[in-house]
């Protein structure tokens, strides 16, 4: 087994809330009394235990606020933990913010110099790399220009060449792989796809639970300051998922309608291949969204948006009836539609499911249930890098050999 | 031990930071470094007119405006220091937060810095020693161990500054206050000899008293500076100076917290 890289023992953060002169008197007092000085504290980590081994891309998850950036914070050394000890052993690199350390008035060239000295990097070793690190940013014809002139783009796009390049043993990753467009995003990938052939140690933080899975060969998954899960990539980040949706609100119930609304949906059902409804879908087989409704004054001909959300609600496209042909009932009573999913296309993960219903001219919101539904896919996986995205659409391969 | 290590292994830290705030400092200007020379040249300009034509402050013999001017320099570098210095983890607050490094390479840098104006500032009182045709010494040399000590007795002191300011920016609304109330309470405009008796005993109190008057002793009178003042000074400096450093690494774990 090789070596641990970092180990973290018992690690306790704390913040203190009140930052009032008076309260930092106190505190003071309290010190000075030998009294414990704690009840103040916010603890942003509690107790956090494990080994990183050299060579292993850890992926850290866990919703906003859960300690993510402050454990990242202690392993580069930019705070220091309330209780617990650590130990980092080689270089460490942090991609937490780039560009900090930037200066608006120099230029592009003396800033790749300032910033890799920060980052600790020494002249010669910056002289050796200088070319490499402007052919990666693509920003070469900008080297002399002062960089408040440069775009957005084109100053995190140095940054992260810069940081990319200093060659760390322990490289931490703080949600940066979403810069650049698709062409510079792809550039970041293979560099940290080439740190770790060389067994470099890396801790990734992301929300994007594709690019956890696609790199991670462990993921953590913290919340509340304490590790909640640790191990198998696919399986944490579905843990941590699961947790996710039980904190969002269930399928539809009528106290959400809006009061004076005169169709309102009762109940959205997801049903895989058989009719079970116990949200777990298989991709290739076939799957159902049946959505309930009740009339309460006739309405003329009203029409069904359904659209598909990420884990992170993040929509990823939608349909109404029209588009399909069916027509809704508009007299008073109760109906269902079903929208048939053969097959279903989704790629491994868990997807939510919001229903609406329209008026005629599909403009204005007769009722809208977001995420009424949520379900969960098995099937290919970004993790096994096979496929890439949510959905596979329809297709089919051909190979022919070619010919002489 | 392990502190003076890591700032060693961070040395080139200190020249990027300091060659950063020089070309920042000059760039989108017209004069550029001619600035480091202005700002002394006027004050001596001011002092020369206020002191020495209408107050008529002795000035031991010698031109008021070399008088002041030799001395002045000296003083910008250590105020440029002192206020640069207090604010140097706030005005890289963004850095601070996001990464490592032994933050003391930030005020070693704003030494440096403050040191490049000096140069620049006493190529002017060189040609002053030529126009007034006073004779410069062997004795002169003593400049060095002055300035070190200088140097010392700043770094103790911003040591100090700056990482209160990280916690309470009241020290940023003070200092230009302190620095103005302190320049006029030594002996730069006027000769220490025209302080009366009686008040003295609270001038030796200031190491700056000892310095400024040491500079003027070798450069102007060809005489070694007060002995015992030095070293007291050098002392005190010296112990402020591994008092405030131990201080202020305690201290700079968690300036990314509350800064």
């Amino acid at each position: 087994m090789p070596p641990a890289a970092i180990t973290l023992d018992d690690i306790w953060k704390g913040y203190h809330r009140s930052r009032s002169i008076a309260a930092k008197l106190a505190r003071f007092g309290r010190r000075i009394a030998g009294r414990a000085n704690e009840d103040d504290l916010f603890w942003a980590l509690k107790g956090v235990s494990c080994e990183i081994r050299q060579g292993e891309t850890v992926g850290l998850i866990g919703p906003n606020g859960a300690g993510k950036s402050t454990l990242l914070k202690i392993l580069a050394r930019v705070t220091v933990p309330t209780r617990g000890t650590y130990r980092t052993s080689g270089r460490v690199g942090a991609l937490i913010e780039v560009g900090a350390g930037f200066h608006q008035a120099l230029t592009g060239r003396e800033n790749v110099y300032l910033n890799g000295a920060i980052m600790g990097m020494r002249k010669r070793e910056i002289d050796a790399k200088f070319d490499q690190i402007v052919a990666f940013s693509e920003v070469e014809s900008f080297l002399d220009t002062p960089l408040k002139f440069y775009s957005s783009g084109m100053m995190v796009r140095l940054g992260f060449a810069v940081a990319a390049h200093i060659d760390p043993e322990i490289l931490l990753v703080d949600e940066v792989l979403a810069v650049g467009d698709t062409a510079f995003q792809a550039k970041c990938l293979n560099k940290i796809a080439e740190l770790k052939e060389q067994e470099r140690t890396i801790v990734l933080v992301s929300h994007t639970m594709p690019s956890i899975l696609q790199h991670s060969s462990r993921v953590l998954w913290i919340d509340h300051g304490t590790i909640q899960a640790h191990g198998d990539p696919e399986e944490t980040v579905e843990a941590y998922l699961r947790t996710v949706y039980k904190q969002r609100p269930g399928p539809a119930d009528e106290a959400a309608a809006p009061g004076d609304s005169p169709i309102r949906i009762t109940r959205v059902t997801v049903r895989n291949a058989v009719g079970d409804s116990h949200g777990v879908l298989a991709y290739g087989d076939s799957a159902c969204v049946e959505v309930e409704y009740r009339v309460d004054r006739p309405v003329d001909d009203p029409v069904l948006a359904l659209s598909f959300q990420d884990a992170r609600d993040f929509p990823l496209g939608g349909i109404t009836s029209r588009l399909g042909g069916v027509r809704l009932e508009g007299h008073e009573g109760t109906g269902i539609v079903r929208l048939h999913l053969s097959p279903v296309l989704f790629t491994r993960g868990s997807y939510g499911v919001t229903v609406a219903i329209q008026d005629s001219r599909i403009q204005r919101y007769l009722d809208m249930r977001p995420r009424a539904a949520t379900f969960m896919v098995d099937g290919p996986s970004v993790a096994s890098r096979e496929v890439s995205g949510h959905f596979v659409f329809p297709h089919r391969w051909e190979a022919e050999p070619e010919r002489a | 031990m392990q502190y003076l290590r890591e700032l060693a292994e961070n040395a080139h830290l200190v020249l990027n930071f300091a060659r950063r705030d020089i070309r920042a400092k000059y760039k989108q200007t017209i004069l550029g470094v001619a600035w480091a020379v202005i700002q002394p040249l006027t004050l001596m300009v001011v002092f020369t007119f206020v002191f020495s034509l209408f107050a008529r402050v002795p000035s031991d013999g010698l031109p008021y405006p070399i008088f002041s001017y030799s001395v002045l320099i000296f003083w910008m570098f250590f105020s440029a220091c002192i206020s640069q210095g207090t604010i140097a983890m706030t005005a890289n607050a963004g850095l601070v937060r996001k990464i490592w490094f032994p933050r003391e390479t930030l005020l070693l840098a704003v030494i440096l810095s403050a040191l490049v104006d000096l140069v620049i500032a006493s190529v002017i009182l060189a040609g002053m020693f030529v126009f007034y045709q006073i004779p410069l010494t062997w004795t002169a040399l003593w400049v060095l161990p002055l300035l070190a000590l200088q140097i010392v007795f700043a770094l103790g002191v911003i040591l100090v500054t700056s990482a209160v300011h990280v916690h309470y920016r009241d020290v940023g609304h003070a200092l230009p206050l302190i620095m103005q109330v302190w320049m006029y309470a030594t002996p730069i405009a006027y000769s220490l000899t025209s302080v009366p008796e009686w008040l003295k005993p609270l001038f030796v109190l200031n190491p700056m008293t000892g310095i400024i008057d040491g500079y003027r002793r070798v450069l102007l009178r060809a005489t070694p500076p007060d002995h015992a003042a030095l070293v007291i000074a050098a002392v005190a400096s010296i112990a402020l100076l591994l008092v405030s450093y131990t201080a202020f690494k305690r201290a700079e774990r968690t300036f990314a917290d509350v800064i």
